[in-house]
């Protein structure tokens, strides 16, 4: 596995904690693994609740409309480069 | 009814606003011009599924399918593996917008005459929606043009204000749904609405295309979009009606709603047998209003519903009570039954599914108290977590996978076998709270 940045780190513990996956530990999330389907089994459900505490944090507000955001979604290394480049 | 009647493919005038499509408002005339040139093009099949996403066009699609004869497959979602079971199962149909391929679709017709208003037969299959089951076997469940015209004139009377006379929809939902097909794709052809060709997901989406459309203006959604627009804080525009349905609304979500957004929230009630059976304003009302055309029996296990629309009657898992005239109180559901994010699934079959997993010794799938999702607790020394989820996500759809799952050594069963729920709960209470500080692993995530 390759290792996680700071930044994906701190995503990784977001993600870890506001989906209550207890049984998942943030530092051995993946950056290049699925965080939907086949990987972290995560749905759409999962992805308003990221959003939420996405915007709580960081105070980005994804946009579906954004062509970037199924990219932006699909691991822990997009995501978190999405958060970095969208940021206020 | 003889099979001699015929409907029209809307009872709209030909200069009423049926759509707002990327381009702009599309009147009825030149919209019907389309779906019967776009018809003339469809090749030769009896089915279409029908995965347009842009729902202006998801409609003109499923008008061009109607206006040829064919039937539009309603799929329970756009798993690779759920297409290639319809397509095996309906191998006489075709598809429209898979793999986000550009719709083939002739240009819209410039003049705005309308040469007839279209007719379709009462008793041509123009629709089949799938109710999901819990491991992806969906039950198929016909749809004739009149049962969809007399339940869309239904749920007009049952919902929109009459003295409104167009009233502009945006749905969360998609119209491949049986909720967001009768409130966004349907009602628009049969009352005075006009829908959005947007699908808002995230908050921010749901005020921007909001915002774009004209007053009137109503929100057709679910719990879980609604919950997440209350949180996020961003504002809306100014907006007549929230309608909610695929899950239960809490009172205390409707109030928030109604006071932040200063409008009504309905909550309506139905099934993709039955469609759209009756509606409350949580806010203020216990009691449920019984949509004209329909008839409920109740019993102990469950309630027969007939409505002289549909092609037979239907048997719901939800226990009720008529209080008075078409008011009903609903006391509770079969307790197998389980319905999340609009999918209804069986707590039984989930439960025979990961008891039937090799190295599998005992384990109980449940719905925790405070929660929408399901958990589970596992009694497999040789496994790990890794191996249960993988084995689960490949055999039951995904908003049914439990999380967490806890392996345990020994579930809390009485001395007969059976597993009280308060045990079971007690039990994960317990490995919810020595797991809470910052998840401590006792096997990976599979990484």
């Amino acid at each position: 596995m390759q290792a996680q940045t700071e930044q994906e780190r701190e995503v990784a513990e977001l993600i870890v904690a506001t989906l209550n996956l207890e049984d998942t530990d943030a530092s051995e999330l993946a950056p290049e693994e699925p965080l939907f389907g086949e990987g972290l089994g995560l749905d759409s459900i999962d992805a308003l609740e990221l959003a939420l505490a996405i915007s709580q944090k960081y105070s980005v507000q994804l946009k579906a409309d954004d062509k970037n955001i199924q990219e932006a979604f699909a691991t822990l290394r997009s995501l978190s480069k999405y958060i970095e480049e969208n940021a206020a | 009814m003889p099979d001699s009647d015929f409907f029209p493919l809307t009872d709209r005038g030909p200069d009423e606003t049926l759509a707002f499509g990327a381009e702009g408002p599309v009147r009825v005339a030149p919209f019907v011009e389309h779906a019967r040139r776009l018809a003339r093009r469809f090749p030769d099949h009896r089915y279409v599924i029908n995965l347009l996403t842009d729902r202006y066009q998801y409609l003109l699609g499923f008008c061009a399918a109607t206006l040829a004869g064919q039937c539009t497959l309603m799929p329970p979602n756009r798993l690779p593996r759920t297409l290639e079971r319809l397509k095996r199962e309906y191998p006489d149909c075709h598809v429209l917008g898979e793999d986000a391929q550009p719709f083939d679709c002739p240009p819209r017709p410039a003049g705005t005459a309308l040469y007839g208003m279209p007719e379709i037969a009462a008793d041509q299959l123009c629709a089949i929606a799938f109710t999901s089951g819990t491991t992806g076997n969906p039950k198929a469940n016909a749809k004739y043009w009149r049962t969809l015209r007399a339940g869309s004139k239904g749920n007009a009377h049952l919902l929109l204000d009459r003295s409104v006379l167009q009233l502009n929809l945006l749905a969360t939902v998609p119209p491949q749904h049986m909720w967001g097909m009768e409130m966004s794709i349907l009602l628009p052809l049969f009352a005075g609405t006009a829908v959005s060709h947007r699908t808002p997901f995230f908050p921010q989406d749901i005020a921007d295309a909001l915002e774009a459309l004209p007053v009137p203006r109503a929100l057709i959604s679910s719990p879980v979009h609604l919950e997440a627009l209350i949180k996020s804080g961003i504002p809306l525009a100014e907006v007549s009606g929230i309608f909610t349905a695929t899950a239960p609304l809490s009172a205390d979500l409707a109030s928030s709603l109604e006071e932040r957004f200063d409008t009504t929230v309905t909550d309506v009630f139905g099934c993709s047998e039955t469609g759209v059976l009756a509606a409350r304003r949580t806010s203020r009302d216990a009691n449920w209003r019984l949509s004209d055309g329909f008839r409920m029996i109740t019993g102990p296990d469950g309630t027969l519903v007939h409505g002289s629309h549909l092609p037979e009657d239907v048997m719901i898992p939800d226990i009720i009570e008529m209080v008075a005239g078409n008011a009903f109180r609903l006391l509770g559901r079969h307790q197998d039954m389980i319905n999340i994010a609009g999918k209804r699934g069986s707590l039984a079959e989930l439960n025979q599914r990961l008891n039937a997993m090799p190295g599998v010794n005992d384990g109980v799938i449940f719905m925790p108290g405070n929660s929408n999702r399901l958990a589970a607790m596992v009694v497999a020394p040789a496994l790990s977590l890794a191996d249960i989820r993988h084995y689960l996500g490949s055999r039951v759809e995904a908003v049914f996978l439990p999380r967490p799952i806890y392996l345990v050594a020994g579930l809390p069963r009485q001395e007969t076998g059976k597993l009280a729920r308060k045990a079971v709960l007690e039990l994960f209470e317990r490995l919810s709270q020595v797991n809470k500080p910052a998840g401590i692993s006792a096997s990976g995530s599979g990484a």
